[in-house]
């Protein structure tokens, strides 16, 4: 009999069906992965088994008896802890009070016991020390951590409760190598004293090398689960996609040129020391390494978005001042992040507003033309292949995928000539990320540049004509042409001295 | 079929609507209630709050808990100072309402400034520059009312111009329409629209988001000018504390129009009702001889069952 | 590499606003006492304590308020209804010993119907607060308008006699100000303290940990409707009168009490000390605007831009690390 079981769930937002009947069942002990694109509503289904998505029709069983949550705090109390995706951490407080949040260690008189608290928490981060990074520990403020160190927490605040049921989506996003392997040694000691994981991840190597069965969810149902020896990459690819097997690799068509587009030279800021390269025309130059190695804030430097303390760039031959992105856009320079809620869209806003925003502000025009922004817009979006409603759909009708292209789109719209990419595939399912890489070869054939982060390695090294390898805040390696592979990437990406780097 | 319950939750169809019902019901209570010429005052008495509400509408859009408390002190700041150099003749009108305007456009830019350099929260930033104005307004004008308006102030406010309707009501209506072709219209407009709604996505999709969200805080207070200048030539002169009416009812206004307190969603034409509804039931109350203590209380409890209606936040569950 | 074992993080930029109040007190202190050599007396001391006292207690209650990311815009009417529902409950009854025990309870439970009542209309209803408690506070002031339409009637001297005396040769005040620094020491070392910071901080996060979100605003409410009829109990001991205005100007000054003292009006972050701080601060600027002696005239204007420079200064502290 399955610990959990859910069956026949139906749930709708507003006009959008996310869940159209799934099944899923979970056996005592196993990791069980959860795969599909954006959108096809693994989230939705993880929500409402943890009590904080009501489900409009559907069963729910834990050990074989029906229940029904009427939050997340009934769940709780069943066992069944969540990793959110979005995080569930209060960022003005401390890791050990967001560790420990609702489960506070009391004294006998029932008040917390804070020396407990830290104590505790130190001991939760023991665990994770290795791959945990500086300036972390039990009272370290979670607003302070980096991308990577908020998610640990957030998997030691699932821990902490020590739940029979844990749902991990998307935990690994932000964590490396290291990281990750530290998460999974931890799941295997879960698995081995007997609870059950579900565990939903973009990440296809990580579903063979964790889970012992996988589900797969399209359009809102399960259109298949087995055991993950009894399949392959392409066969869960292909029920993913629902049609024939689509190749992950993309044959790049454009050809760099020799010309120099964007030069930089000793940019030091608060993250980065001395970093000096130059991006060729047409080129798609990756910058990989571990995370918050310095890639995302060169990016953002580069764009305005983070003062600088030194350091000149250039773009053709004119010195680029990085005054701001309103200064920086004004040179046919775009910005794109993966982290679309926070930096990419006005998510109550309609899909309209938000794929001329970049355009308005680039051509400073004082009234708004609509019919002549739509001729603008509509080639693009059609292009991208977005899908929508109608153009005043608010964006947050979207799903996660078809968001990023509305970010994409407003950009494409500035005819930008330099493009900064920083790991804008975060979180999207691989369809989008096909056309994403159509889209970014044929850019670099009409002689656009483009700095591209991606925290997925094997997506960098396929897609990447050269890949900068980040240290510290300094470029440590340049992997290019058959250099490209994770080997010399992993070799670079985690030297500790500058003179063992790589290349 | 779901496309016509979607207009019936509408802010402005349920605030319309409530200025129907309020109309009807006035009428029945107290006959004569809902006479042209009740109606025409009810209107001007609206324009002076929806002026005002424009102001505070803008800053509220712009989200980041964009509040404008000063409002109130603002108003009678305006009142004060056109009456002072207007003093009932006509040739001085053009110089203060120079005057006016530009001092009210500087102090809302003040505070625009706190707001967006020192990053100070909106609510405490335009507390601090309300007692800031009223202090200094005591400092003026001593405790004692003074100045009067122009005649042609006053004509061109109460008089009737169009369909026997007064000149403010008009003004009202210009405002109106200028405030919503810029905010639907214009670049300004959209700006404003994506600040309130992320401003970190705004800023990096090149929004000058500082700058705009300064120009909302000094176009409230130049708002609140322009509504100090109308109430001048409604009452002719003006007592210290005539703005201070203002403050809250003119939140109350945006909030019953449908502007979300959160920023980025809603627009002035909801607000023009909202106004229309907050006179209208104020007027109600005093017409039916309720005492003060029963005014207040029907007041509160009406605008708890006005945000039952659609003043509601979201659920935390999905 | 051991990361080295920090002490909590007493310092840190959170903690600015609060540093910047302490030095704003203190150096509001010693302008006072230069201007008004009386002012080290124990006797003023007290005083000057008993005057700031309501601002401080309906401050406190405010705090939890906005700690949990919401706002009391309702506490100086619910001031102003304990205050004349105290007064006309004694004076009805005849001032008899049974009468002011009836008025005091009666005060203080209808101080926690008026809190739960805001935290319905918020928490359960999802009303937003600042138009929700403006109401309700409109419904308060209503209901203290038909108690007492104006300012008057009398308590017994024995009421405003115990609260001006002493307990155990320590004054009433005192006491009563070391009851509430001890409730809210007690308060800060619960978990509904840090469900009420968490709350204030990610109410989706709280939510979806478990928090009770529901409860813990009510609680907050329950709590500053609470602290806010003592302000009216206190007001009832030095005014010995009733008045349904007298609460009025408490509302918004309270806020400014708790900024200044540090509590960010995002939530989470913040401490009643702070708040405490913060209405003396308000109150001594009073006194010093007074004892230097300004023409009348001055002293509005004054006091706003002290305000708001230390409201300015305080924040800008706060932000002063973030980039």
């Amino acid at each position: 009999m399955p610990v959990l079981e859910a069956s026949g769930v139906r749930k709708q937002f507003g006009g959008v069906v996310a869940l159209a009947g799934a099944q899923f069942a979970l056996e005592a002990g196993e990791v069980h992965a959860l795969i599909g694109s954006n959108g096809c509503g693994k989230s939705t289904l993880c929500k409402i088994i943890a009590g904080s998505v009501a489900a409009d029709a559907g069963r729910l069983a834990l050990d074989g008896r029906a229940v029904s949550f009427a939050g997340p705090r009934e769940a709780a109390a069943a066992g069944i802890r969540v990793f959110y995706q979005d995080l569930s951490l209060i960022p003005q407080m401390s890791v050990a009070e967001n560790i420990f949040l609702g489960r506070e260690p009391r004294r006998r008189n029932g008040l917390v016991d804070r020396r407990a608290l830290r104590t505790a928490a130190t001991a939760a981060l023991a665990e994770f020390r290795e791959v945990l990074g500086a300036g972390i520990d039990a009272d370290a403020r979670v607003a302070d951590l980096s991308a990577d160190q908020t998610q640990i927490v957030e998997i030691l605040k699932v821990l902490a409760a020590a739940p029979r049921i844990i749902i991990y989506d998307e935990a690994t996003a932000a964590l490396d190598r290291n990281q990750v392997d530290a998460v999974f040694a931890r799941i295997r000691a879960l698995k081995a004293e007997g609870r059950s994981i579900i565990f939903i991840t973009h990440r296809m190597d990580e579903v063979f090398e964790i889970a012992d069965r996988v589900t797969v969810m399209r359009n809102g149902m399960t259109v298949m689960t087995s055991a993950t020896r009894q399949t392959t990459r392409d066969a869960l690819v292909t029920a993913m996609v629902g049609e024939a097997h689509a190749s992950r690799t993309t044959k790049a068509r454009h050809a760099p040129s020799d010309e120099t587009a964007l030069e930089v030279e000793n940019l030091a800021s608060d993250k980065l020391l001395g970093v000096t390269f130059a991006l060729r025309r047409g080129e798609i130059l990756g910058l990989g390494g571990l995370h918050g190695q310095g890639q995302s804030d060169l990016l953002r430097a580069l764009f305005g978005a983070l003062p600088i303390r030194a350091g000149t760039v250039r773009i053709g031959q004119q010195p680029l001042v990085l005054k701001g992105p309103r200064a920086v856009m004004r040179r046919a320079v775009a910005y794109i992040s993966g982290d679309r809620a926070r930096h990419g869209v006005m998510a109550i806003r309609p899909i309209f507003e938000n794929l001329v925003v970049s355009l308005l502000a680039r051509e400073r025009r004082v009234v708004v033309a609509r019919r002549r922004l739509e001729a603008i817009i509509l080639p693009i979006i059609e292009r991208l292949k977005l899908k929508f409603a109608s153009l005043d759909a608010t964006v947050s009708e979207l799903s996660g995928g078809n968001q990023q292209k509305v970010v994409i789109a407003r950009w494409l719209a500035t005819s930008p000539m330099v493009l900064l990419l920083d790991d804008p595939t975060k979180g999207i399912d691989i369809q989008t990320k096909q056309d994403l890489y159509a889209t970014m070869d044929e850019l670099c054939g009409h002689g656009v540049s483009i700095l591209f982060h991606s925290s997925d390695d094997e997506e960098l090294l396929a897609v990447a004509d050269r890949v900068l390898v980040f240290n510290g805040g300094r470029i440590v390696a340049q992997l290019s042409g058959e250099q490209r592979t994770r080997f010399a990437l992993y070799r670079a990406a985690y030297a500790t001295g500058d003179s063992d780097a790589g290349a | 079929m779901g496309r016509f319950v979607a207009l019936l939750k509408r802010p402005l169809t349920v605030a319309i609507a409530a200025i129907l019902v309020l109309l009807a019901g006035g009428e029945l209570l107290s006959p004569g209630f809902a006479s042209p010429r009740q109606i025409v005052t009810l209107l001007t008495i609206a324009a002076l709050l929806g002026v005002v509400a424009a102001g505070q509408n803008l800053v509220i859009l712009g989200g980041r808990e964009g509040i404008d408390l000063s409002v109130g002190g603002i108003v009678s700041f305006a009142a004060f100072l056109a009456g002072n150099i207007m003093r009932q003749s006509d040739a001085n009108i053009l110089q203060a309402l120079a005057v006016v305007f530009g001092a009210t456009f500087m102090i809302g830019t003040v505070t625009g400034l706190g707001v967006t350099l020192l990053r100070i929260p909106p609510l405490v930033m335009t507390l601090g520059m309300l007692g800031v104005v009223q202090g200094g307004l005591v400092l003026l004008t001593r405790g004692v009312p003074s100045g009067r308006a122009a005649p042609l102030l006053s004509r061109v406010v109460s008089d009737p111009v169009l369909f026997g309707l007064p000149g403010i009501v008009f003004i009202w209506i210009g405002v109106g329409i200028a405030l919503t072709l810029v905010l639907r219209r214009t670049a300004f407009g959209f700006n404003v629209y994506a600040i309130g709604a992320n401003e970190g996505a705004a800023t990096l999709a090149g929004v000058p988001a500082r700058r705009t969200r300064m120009l909302l805080f000094a176009l409230s207070g130049f708002f609140s000018g322009l509504t100090g200048v109308l109430l001048l030539g409604y009452t002719e002169y003006v007592f210290v504390g005539a703005g201070d009416q203002y403050m809250l009812p003119s939140i109350i206004a945006v909030v019953i129009g449908g502007t979300s307190l959160a920023g980025g969603n809603g627009g002035y034409s909801g607000t023009m009702a909202g106004a229309i509804v907050l006179i209208l039931l104020q007027s109600i109350l005093t017409t039916l001889n309720i005492p003060p203590f029963g005014r207040q209380i029907i007041f509160g409890v009406t605008l708890l069952a006005l945000m039952l209606l659609y003043g509601r936040q979201r659920r935390l569950r999905g | 590499m051991p990361a080295l074992e920090k002490r909590p993080t007493r310092w840190s930029p959170q903690r600015r606003p609060f540093l910047m109040a302490v030095v704003v007190f203190l150096v509001l202190c010693a302008v006072n006492a230069l201007l008004q050599p009386t002012f080290l007396r124990f006797g003023v001391a007290v005083s000057n304590v008993s005057a700031f006292l309501p601002m401080a207690l309906v401050a406190v209650g405010q705090t939890y308020v906005v700690l949990a990311s919401d706002i009391d815009l309702s506490a100086g009417a619910i001031v102003s209804l304990v205050n004349v529902a105290v007064v006309s409950i004694v004076d009805g009854m005849g001032g008899s010993a049974a009468s002011i025990a009836l008025g005091l309870a009666t005060g203080v439970a209808l101080g926690f119907l008026c809190g739960a009542f805001n935290g319905f209309c918020v928490a359960v209803l999802r009303f937003q607060p600042i138009v929700t408690t403006f109401a309700t506070g409109i419904i308060f002031s209503g209901f203290a308008l038909w108690i007492l339409p104006e300012a008057g009637k009398q308590v017994p001297a024995a009421v405003y006699k115990a609260y001006a005396g002493a307990v155990v040769a320590v004054p009433t005040i005192l006491w009563m100000l070391a009851a509430v620094i001890a409730f809210a020491a007690f308060l800060a070392r619960t978990a509904f303290y840090q469900a009420l910071r968490a709350t204030g901080g990610n109410i989706q996060a709280a939510y979806q940990t478990g928090i009770p979100v529901a409860r813990v605003r009510i609680g907050a409410y329950v709590i500053s409707g609470a602290f806010a009829s003592l302000a009216g109990l206190a007001l009832v001991g030095e005014t010995a009168s009733g008045d349904p205005l007298i609460g009025g100007a408490l509302t918004l000054s309270s806020v400014t009490a708790v900024v200044l003292g540090g509590t960010a009006l995002s939530g989470c972050v913040g401490g009643v000390a702070g708040s405490i701080l913060g209405a003396f601060i308000l109150g001594m600027i009073n006194n010093v605007i007074f004892f230097a002696q300004l023409p009348f005239e001055w002293q509005g204007l004054i006091q706003g831009v002290i305000i708001l420079m230390a409201l300015a200064g305080g924040v800008a502290m706060a932000r002063g690390k973030a980039s």
